[in-house]
């Protein structure tokens, strides 16, 4: 086994990896579901709106069918694009960067990469509209904190947490967001794999590198003198710095590019850990990741001269070329970020879509609560009635729960979405 | 790939449609042309208004058809199971219990158990097919069904008699398991015989992963408050908290010389008696054995007049002399002191031992005994990771069986 078949055991690439082509189809499926599912419960409201309002007022359902089709109806509501949506969650997705740093000692970098992963992840299957982003938010941050051993008291994340809402709030998506996730809380990160890379060029620097099994005639001091002889990366790079320096440099730009860029891009969906961080210091340092990679797979043209030209045919220089294409790419998309902060067109733009998403949020999937544990609250009020102790406020509890619950069951048997049936029908084909 | 050791994550029957999740993926390219149509289940109809991630739970869901409660305790239930597509292909359905103290969301045992087993797939480790909800917003795991019990119980039960051989088999799937986690980067913490279950067809398979995690970057601090004490190695007794596989190679090491005594090796009281048991045993920790010892934390500098010499291969070979030579050099190397010069899991299966005679006993072939499905429904209810000093102490594994007889 190498480490890629290591890789490829994982949920990440098991369950989210994609191709641009199959995210960006996801997306808009999800997108699309979302969109007719808010016009059918707003439409369903203003039925019963008006069948409560004007009962003579003819037939609103046979009215409704003719129009239901169209777009042309007055009322009817804009909802998001997926572009927008994106857009969206690209700006939560830099809160919970922000967030972070509130907490003292800030949370830890990884728990919230892991986090806007969640949160990105989570988001693939559910649209804003259904779901609000500012209830997933909290929710997705609080598990990466579980998941990634950080130890904190979901009180004491409230507390720091800005805003109304309460420990109950934060908690109560939490088995949405997890069944979102479909299980799966392991999340594969660049960092390590920086860090690795980071050690065995410090090694070269000072000469104690071991030679790469492709070139065993290479010596400690060949590739520490190739290091050395490397041009320096393109302004702004301060010259003649020494190559600890310079090195230094790298790795801090590296891991800025990889706290929020390969965060908040869809670099994680399209890449692999390994290629996200290349393509990382690649922006950062380029002579000193080609000669990184070049160290692993042979110079360029190294080969060619010393077997004649049969380049093409050489295993490690097809892998080179193939990873080379792959990193630029993934160096482009990493590059293609701009935080909305420094972008005013990017935040009036957010303003209007947070203000469309006002107005398209899907009434029934308001209440997330509805998605509590019920059980806690029913243990709770059970101990409290086998003790002898005050029911009164758990049992309304429970019946409040109940009634919701209830209310929620009643809802789908009446409103059987016609679209949704079709999309199972074509899941369980699909599955074959 | 084609030579990996990797094992299909559902029963055989349904491998094919195994994994309901992929449907994410298919679902962005789908195409309503290609495949036949078939008819929508009940269960997805009723609920037809639901969203695609509570469409695959419910399709999960009703894959499975539980049977007998096989065991109950304050973490969980363990039910047996099967898959309705077919009833021959048994699954333990876990369901994790809501904690009402808990009021942190799904508990930290529940996470860590069902993050380490999605990734992990070997056949030295227990399968999670799959995991599910239900209505009341419980988890429930579906696990590989594995009928005969553990190694504890082999180990105990005086009228099975085993040999070399046997303990070969049983080290090697052990040690490769283990192996596996920690080419994951993930560590147990929790190996004791207990958690080593029996598959129908003898295979060994690690479960528990209660107390599992990632290994930790480097700097970064982890609790040393893990591993149950007999099968916990000196440098978590003495308070480190930063360590490596190899804690986990000193637990392997105790079940070695478990299997070999039929009695755990070093059973001490509390952890000051264990750290001192280890010392009688295997040698006093000192600066000149194990450079920095005495920097750890909780380090107790020994009583001078009882400074015991490092043991050397004598000693493991007059204590442990059924496995012979070779079989005493390789727990020895599993029993350093110092875990800088204890051997890794990786350097284990390397080791002489495995190709010396007697070969390995076939896993069909290894002494088995009945009764196993109690003992699973024991071994999976216990809370995840349980250490002794948590105030579940003995509450969990005072199981009521009665329910099932």
């Amino acid at each position: 086994m190498i480490e890629d078949d290591f890789y490829r055991a994982s949920s990440q690439f098991r369950l989210w990896s994609f191709t641009e082509a199959s995210l960006h189809s996801l997306r808009s499926e999800t997108n699309a579901t979302a969109s007719d599912r808010v016009r059918a419960a707003l439409r369903r409201a203003r039925e019963a709106r008006q069948s409560t309002a004007s009962s003579a007022a003819g037939t609103p359902s046979a009215e409704d069918t003719t129009t239901a089709g169209g777009d042309q109806q007055p009322h009817n509501i804009e909802c998001l694009t997926a572009e927008e949506e994106q857009q969206l969650i690209r700006y939560y997705c830099e809160q919970i960067i922000e967030l972070g740093e509130r907490y003292k000692p800030p949370l830890p970098t990884i728990v919230r990469a892991t986090a806007i992963q969640y949160f990105r992840r989570f988001y693939l299957t559910n649209s804003p509209m259904a779901y609000h982003p500012k209830t997933i938010m909290p929710c997705a941050l609080f598990l990466a904190t579980k998941t990634d051993n950080y130890y904190l008291s979901l009180r004491q994340f409230a507390e720091t947490f800005p805003g109304d809402a309460t420990a109950d709030d934060i908690i109560a998506p939490e088995f949405l967001v997890m069944q979102s996730l479909r299980f799966t809380f392991d999340v594969r990160h660049p960092f390590r794999g920086l860090e690795g890379g980071v050690m065995e060029l410090q090694a070269i620097a000072q000469g104690i590198a071991h030679p790469a099994p492709h070139a065993p005639q290479q010596t400690p001091d060949d590739l520490r003198r190739d290091l050395l002889a490397l041009p320096s990366p393109p302004p702004p790079a301060v010259q003649s710095s020494s190559i600890t320096d310079r090195l230094a440099r790298a790795h801090h730009n590296t891991r800025e590019t990889l706290k929020a860029a390969a965060q908040i891009t869809d670099a994680y969906f399209l890449y692999t850990p390994a290629q996200i961080w290349l393509a990382a210091f690649l922006i950062a340092d380029r002579p000193m990741a080609e000669f990184y990679l070049s160290s692993k797979l042979g110079m360029p043209g190294q080969e060619e001269e010393e077997q004649g030209g049969g380049g093409a045919g050489n295993p490690l220089y097809e892998l080179r070329t193939k990873m080379f294409a792959t990193v630029n790419k993934c160096a482009d998309l990493l590059q293609s970020y701009t935080p909305l902060a420094s972008d005013p067109e990017q935040k009036k733009n957010l303003r209007a879509i947070g203000k469309k998403l006002y107005h398209c949020q899907n009434p029934e999937k308001a209440n997330i609560s509805g998605q509590k544990r019920i059980p806690a609250a029913a243990a709770a009020a059970a101990a409290a009635v086998s003790s002898g102790g005050d029911p009164g406020t758990s049992e309304s509890e429970i019946e409040r729960l109940a009634k919701k619950r209830k209310l929620e069951g009643s809802k789908k048997d009446l409103f059987g979405g016609d679209l949704v049936m079709q999309r199972t029908k074509e899941n369980q084909a699909d599955e074959q | 790939m084609a030579v990996s050791p990797l094992i299909s994550r559902s029963p055989s029957a349904t491998a094919s449609s195994s994994n309901a999740a992929m449907k994410l993926k298919k679902v962005a390219t789908q195409s309503s042309l290609n495949g036949p149509e078939i008819a929508p289940s009940p269960l997805s109809m009723q609920n037809s208004d639901r969203e695609l991630t509570e469409q695959l739970n419910d399709d999960v869901r009703h894959k499975y058809i539980k049977d007998k409660k096989l065991g109950e305790g304050t973490y969980a239930v363990v039910f047996l199971g099967h898959l309705r597509s077919e009833p021959s292909s048994f699954v333990a359905i876990k369901k994790i219990k809501v904690n009402a103290e808990y009021k942190d969301g799904l508990s930290m045992d529940a996470i860590r158990e069902v993050k380490y087993l999605q990734e992990l797939a070997h056949p030295n480790i227990i399968a999670l097919h799959d995991v599910f909800s239900s209505k009341d917003k419980n988890l429930s795991l579906v696990l590989e069904y594995l009928p005969l019990g553990d190694l504890e119980m082999l180990i105990k039960d005086a009228n099975i008699h085993y040999g070399v051989a046997d303990i070969k088999a049983w080290m090697g799937m052990l040690t490769r398991g283990v192996w596996f986690c920690h080419e994951n980067f993930v560590l147990h913490r929790d190996i004791k015989p207990n958690n080593l279950l029996i598959a129908s067809d003898g295979e060994v398979k690690l479960a528990d992963f209660g107390l599992a995690r990632s290994f930790a970057d480097p700097y970064l601090n982890m609790t040393h408050q893990v591993i149950t004490r007999w099968y916990r190695p000196p440098e978590l007794l003495y308070g480190a908290r930063q360590y490596s596989g190899v804690v986990d190679v000193w637990s392997i090491g105790m079940v070695f010389a478990e299997l070999i005594l039929r009695v755990p090796f070093v059973a001490g009281s509390s952890d000051l008696d264990q750290i001192s048991k280890i010392c009688e045993a295997f040698g006093t920790p000192t600066e000149a054995n194990w450079p920095g010892v005495t920097k750890l934390p909780n380090y107790l500098a020994p009583d001078n007049n009882h400074m015991v010499p490092l043991q050397g291969r004598e000693f493991f070979l007059r204590q442990f002399p059924t496995v012979g030579a070779v079989g005493a050099d390789l727990l020895m190397s599993m029993c350093a002191l110092d875990p800088r010069k204890r051997s890794s899991a990786c350097q284990i299966l390397q080791h002489g031992w495995w190709l010396t005679e007697p070969k390995p006993t076939n896993k069909e072939n290894l002494p088995r005994k009945s009764g196993g499905t109690k003992k699973m429904g024991d071994d999976l209810t216990r809370r995840g990771g349980e250490v002794d000093d948590t105030p579940f102490k003995n509450a969990a594994r005072q199981l009521d069986f009665n329910a099932m007889r």
